[in-house]
């Protein structure tokens, strides 16, 4: 638990300010990293991380549409106004591909809607300033949806030009009725994404929250469901809902009244720890809502701990070994099933354990690794989208359980994951589907997560359903290796051949700058 | 079509950029050249003594009426002696961004072919202080200005924004952008201003284009909405600003100056206090002109 003192090192949230810091001031983090985890927590102990620059850059996008944007337009009875050229606001369509695929019955809400308006920012507002557009578009927000609260995101052109967003919201604050709240997300500001949601738990924490009436000892807060699929959302409610607790999922079509109760739930609890650190720090310093950071309900033993978490934060200990014992009954022994399955292919294979390429995030490289462990598979090797500081003291415990494995910090670059892939030779490489690079390889090939929106329960990850699920989901990609064989056999590599000889998959990372 | 001389005149704010540039406009104009003045500077009153002391609309807020319906007859004025006057324009003080604005509306004027339709035989882009950003280096970006001249006193603020303008040209120079041509020394009342100026051109291998000395006349005509070439066209300053005229448009030396690294520039710097130490101890000698 962190210290909640102003001196304190972990006293990081300052609502009196415009904004949160970038995770590359306040943490240290890195967008490109090659070595092994116990050389990337020296460095991380060291402060030595930074960002670099490439010489050659496969793809990127930027703090306001590394999902961001889809998150807050998945927000109910609100509005979200996209203050910049109309190009940055297109990201927010994405939730339509996200979410369409879930169906009512299983709880996607049926009042919602996409709010989505932007000032369409042209030559003119770059130079004269847009002060006055972005209140118009305020006021229309108001008139079109009448929502409970107006997300303003702000963009680079915004944040070149120097606009004032808060004399703006200030201004015209009184006149309307919803809450208005400015996120300062420019994209120049930072390359790691996690600054955008820190910047947006800014303003929830600065604008949004409201001061408890009464405590809700039953409400637990969990944040981020994004990079989780649906299934993984009723998981954790029906655990939760066993122990008479209820969930306060935000920000994923949470309504304004699930972001104004944030301050009297009993605790903050994470799935993945580097997205909900910033909300969990404030709820705490100004509201004292306790939180934990680790671990994410990931894998049957991690859930336990968990659940156990929990548990001490709303009186629940007792009936939470309850809970763990009666779930063990029905899940251990699916587990077991799985282990020896992997096992049974592992002794066909040669008798070397199965070996994981894990295409992680910074949160699931914390999580994911100790689920492979129980599975009976390991992972020499692992790639996470970015890493700071924030993850220390999880790292190192990560890889006193599990032992060391190199470490490839990337975002989103097919051509080095590929190369990782190619050195490495994995029995199996995860990949994301908005990142893989792997898909044309000898051997299997496998999903991360699911795109977010399959509503269906093999694509369960959370909990114990989920490591049934995700373990049984491993299995069957094991099975049938046709599409990769066929991939590979009909169409080339989309990179030249020198640069897979090369040592060093960062080969382009310009070290040093 | 015959060639266009144009030419980019920079300078600390107050320095007196729009009064020498303004001079020099209406010199060039009495000496019967077809003269055109653009003011590069938010502020929009680099031609007001060439118009009567009245502030013309600008490029940027025409542009703001209606893109399309602006033709180029609406943003250029004439001043006096039939000198074609343009102000570019800009945001109010702390909104908006004038770099970009500065860049729209010399684009703007690129686009209409304006200099094709007005035949000047001269053209002065009149710009804001420093070279603060990429907005303010437009006139001296490749294809527009050929030769840049800074306006400066032989105040130590004021050489420090012309070196900064050294920095500019020498990397635009690279990619085909304009050359200097002179350092144009402004409000000189003591031979010893004149020592720094020359000593700051000769450590950064540049020119003097001329000295123009302090004057009350000048401010005077300025009070009345004119030049001094308007106001006093036979006083000794009008003389001054003619001869200026005459040899900037003559001037055919461009080059690529040697901006001082900080820390050289400093040292330079405190070398003329001691000096100026020294001299004024000598008063009332060799020191005032």
């Amino acid at each position: 638990m962190a210290k909640n003192e102003k001196d304190s090192e972990d006293y990081i949230v300052e609502l009196d300010k415009t904004t949160c810091p970038t995770r590359e001031q306040r943490a240290n983090g890195t967008n490109v990293y090659f070595g092994k985890a116990s050389e990337l927590l020296e460095d991380a102990k060291k402060g030595n991380l930074k960002c670099t620059e490439r010489g050659f850059q496969q793809s990127g996008g930027c703090i306001l549409n590394f999902y961001l944007s889809v998150r807050v337009s998945t927000i109910r009875d609100a509005a979200i106004i996209f203050n910049g050229p109309v190009g940055c606001s297109h990201a927010a369509l994405s939730y339509k591909e996200l979410y369409g695929h879930i169906p009512e019955s299983l709880g996607k809400p049926t009042n919602y809607n996409l709010n989505w308006l932007t000032t369409n920012l042209g030559e003119d507002d770059v130079v004269f300033g847009a002060k006055e557009k972005l209140i118009e578009a305020i006021k229309e927000a108001e008139k079109r949806y009448n929502p409970k609260a107006i997300f303003i995101l702000t963009t680079c052109v915004t944040g070149i030009i120097g606009e004032d967003i808060e004399s703006a919201v200030n201004e015209i604050q009184p006149e309307i009725n919803a809450t208005i709240v400015p996120v300062h997300c420019e994209g120049v500001r930072s390359k790691i994404m996690q600054t955008g949601y820190d910047a947006f738990w800014h303003g929830v924490l600065k604008y949004l929250v409201k001061k408890p009436k009464k405590k809700q000892k039953d409400l637990v807060n969990i944040a981020s469901m994004l990079s989780y699929a649906w299934q993984d959302r009723l998981e954790i409610q029906r655990l939760l809902g066993k122990l008479d607790l209820r969930v306060n999922f935000i920000p994923e079509f949470a309504s304004v009244e699930d972001f104004e109760q944030l301050a009297e739930a009993a605790v903050t609890a994470p799935i993945c720890p580097t997205y909900t650190d910033y909300l969990s720090r404030g709820l705490h310093q100004y509201f004292d809502v306790p939180f934990f950071m680790y671990p994410s309900p990931i894998g049957i033993i991690n859930t336990d701990e968990w659940l156990r978490e929990i548990a001490k934060y709303t009186g629940k200990e007792k009936e939470v070994e309850i809970l763990i014992a009666e779930e063990h009954k029905k899940w251990v022994p699916k587990m077991k099933e799985i282990r020896n399955k992997f096992k049974d292919i592992e002794i066909e294979r040669g008798g070397k354990k199965l070996d994981v390429l894990g295409s992680l995030g910074q949160g699931r490289l914390v999580t994911q690794l100790p689920f492979f462990d129980e599975l009976g598979v390991k992972s020499t090797s692992a790639m996470a989208q970015d890493f700071d500081n924030i993850l220390i003291n999880e790292l190192e415990d990560v890889i006193d359980k599990v032992g060391d494995f190199n470490v490839m910090v990337n975002t989103f670059q097919a051509a080095e994951q590929l190369h990782i892939t190619e050195q490495t030779k994995p029995d199996m490489a995860l990949t994301c589907p908005f990142q893989g690079g792997a898909w044309k390889r000898e051997g299997t090939v496998s999903r991360l997560h699911s795109l977010r929106g399959d509503p269906r329960k093999w694509s369960t990850q959370a909990g114990y359903a989920g490591a049934i699920a995700y373990g049984n989901f491993l299995l069957q990609a094991l099975q049938n290796e046709s599409l990769q064989r066929l991939s590979k056999e009909h169409t080339g590599v989309s990179v030249k051949k020198w640069y897979l000889n090369q040592p060093d998959p960062l080969y382009f990372a310009e070290k040093g700058k | 079509m015959k060639k266009i001389k144009e030419i980019a005149i920079y300078g600390k704010g107050g320095i007196g950029k729009s009064t020498t540039t303004s001079n020099i406009s209406a010199a060039l104009s009495d000496a019967g050249y077809n003269v055109m003045q653009i003011g590069c500077d938010p502020k929009s009153d680099s031609t007001n003594t060439l118009t009567g002391g009245k502030s013309i609309p600008t490029v940027l807020e025409s542009l703001r009426k209606g893109r399309g319906a602006v033709k180029v007859e609406d943003v250029i004025f004439d001043g006096f002696n039939g000198i074609h006057c343009i102000e570019a324009g800009g945001p109010e003080p702390g909104v908006g961004c004038a770099g970009r604005g500065i860049i729209t509306a010399v684009e703007f004027l690129k686009q209409e072919n304006v200099f094709e339709e007005y035949a000047p035989d001269i053209v002065l882009y009149d710009v804001l202080g420093d070279v603060v950003c990429g907005g303010f280096a437009m006139p001296i970006r490749e294809g527009v200005a050929d030769q840049v001249y800074t306006v400066s006193s032989a105040d130590f603020m004021a050489i420090y924004a012309a070196n900064n303008l050294f920095k500019g040209i020498k990397k635009y120079s690279v990619g085909g952008g304009a050359l200097f041509s002179g350092i144009i020394a402004n409000s000189i009342t003591f031979s010893a201003q004149k020592d720094i100026l020359n000593d700051f051109a000769q450590e950064t291998e540049s020119t003097i284009a001329g000295f123009v000395p302090r004057s009350l006349s000048v401010t005077q005509a300025e009070l009345s909405g004119k030049t001094t070439i308007e106001a006093n066209p036979d006083s000794e300053q009008a003389k001054v600003y003619k001869k200026l005229a005459n040899d900037i448009y003559e001037n055919k030396n461009e080059y690529v100056p040697s901006p001082l690294e900080s820390e050289k520039l400093k040292k330079w710097a405190e070398s003329w206090s001691d000096k100026l130490i020294e001299l004024k101890k000598q008063e009332k000698g060799e020191f005032s002109i």
